[in-house]
């Protein structure tokens, strides 16, 4: 019986590395049933700005969490339409933690992320709205204030204002204090925009 | 005293239920996400989880999955979210939640479910 030696992580990485690395030939790799070789595709797709399409399709089937993990990096590095937009996509899905990891990825997209904010911020699924607000809790943009302070001057989905409060408490100004004061007055049966708008005057108060 | 472990990435939500629950005489610990949950889960004994769902690295289906795995004393988990939708209260109960609650929480509402779940402090 022929002796046949087993394969280390390490040459099967090797051997994949070997292959062609042309976008084309990566872009066929992400489906291919090795994660190990899906992981180093997705890796190497960070020069290929035309496979942010490839890559969100992959994005929405695949099931490793390591070869996600790169995924989201190269989307974030790649950073153009298709790749916020697939984004986007991930924020409407029913995983909650591929909707985490999107949420992680937009976070460190504030320029790109900005100019859609708006229409997030807007969208008709309260869901949305509240994962476009958690977005901003990291993205370090000049609008974020405004943005929050919109929110809670005209959201009337209880949860998207709470959310939107919470944050504001921690990044808020002065110019947070009157649209907070009307906040309680627009929900002034819910003892948790209660707590959480007074918290926030709080904070913004002490400096 | 009873001790609950509140699960929330929300520093303001936990403080919310913090208030409620000690005002009622309960001992409150708290988690930021599903993996410092489990952490603590596995070397305190609770008698209550209150869990979110939606938190970064490991959310609340995850943690009570994870934590229901494990060969130990298993004490109830209210599941809590913004998620209004049957299939989320069906996900919930499926990963091991004994009772579902939608946010924003209401103070008498929530000490009626963990009277229910674990009785008095």
């Amino acid at each position: 019986m022929a002796f046949i030696k087993n394969r280390t992580s390490d040459a099967v990485a090797q051997d994949e590395r070997k292959m062609p690395r042309d976008c084309a030939s990566l872009v066929l790799e992400l489906d291919n049933p090795d994660p190990m070789v899906r992981r180093w595709a997705a890796r190497d797709l960070a020069d290929c700005h035309e496979a942010a399409g490839d890559l969100v399709s992959r994005l929405r089937r695949e099931d490793d969490a390591s070869v996600r993990e790169i995924i989201f990096s190269t989307l974030t590095g790649l950073g153009d339409g298709t790749a916020v937009a697939g984004l986007v996509e991930c924020l409407r899905s029913q995983d909650a933690s591929l909707r985490n990891e999107a949420i992680e990825a937009m976070q460190q997209l504030p320029d790109e992320v900005a100019p859609i904010m708006r229409g997030l911020l807007a969208d008709p699924d309260a869901d949305l709205r509240i994962f476009a607000v958690n977005i901003l809790e990291s993205l370090r943009h000049p609008g974020v204030e405004p943005w929050l302070i919109e929110v809670i001057e005209h959201d009337a989905e209880v949860n998207v204002c709470a959310t939107a409060v919470d944050l504001l408490g921690e990044v808020g100004s002065a110019a947070a204090g009157a649209p907070l004061k009307r906040l309680k007055a627009r929900f002034a049966d819910e003892p948790y925009i209660q707590f959480a708008a007074d918290l926030a005057l709080k904070r913004i108060a002490e400096g | 005293m009873k001790r609950i472990l509140i699960v929330d990435d929300a520093a303001t939500v936990r403080m919310f239920h913090r208030t409620i629950l000690e005002s009622a005489g309960y001992t409150v610990d708290e988690a930021v996400n599903g993996i410092e949950a489990l952490e603590k889960a596995l070397q305190s004994a609770y008698d209550l989880y209150m869990v979110d769902i939606n938190m970064p690295k490991l959310d609340g289906y995850g943690f009570l999955r994870e934590l229901r795995g494990h060969d130990i004393p298993q004490p109830p988990a209210i599941m809590i979210s913004t998620e209004a939708e049957a299939s989320d209260q069906s996900q919930a109960y499926a990963s091991g939640a004994n009772a579902y609650l939608i946010k924003p929480s209401k103070p008498e509402q929530l000490l009626v479910h963990v009277r229910l779940l674990i009785g008095e402090a």
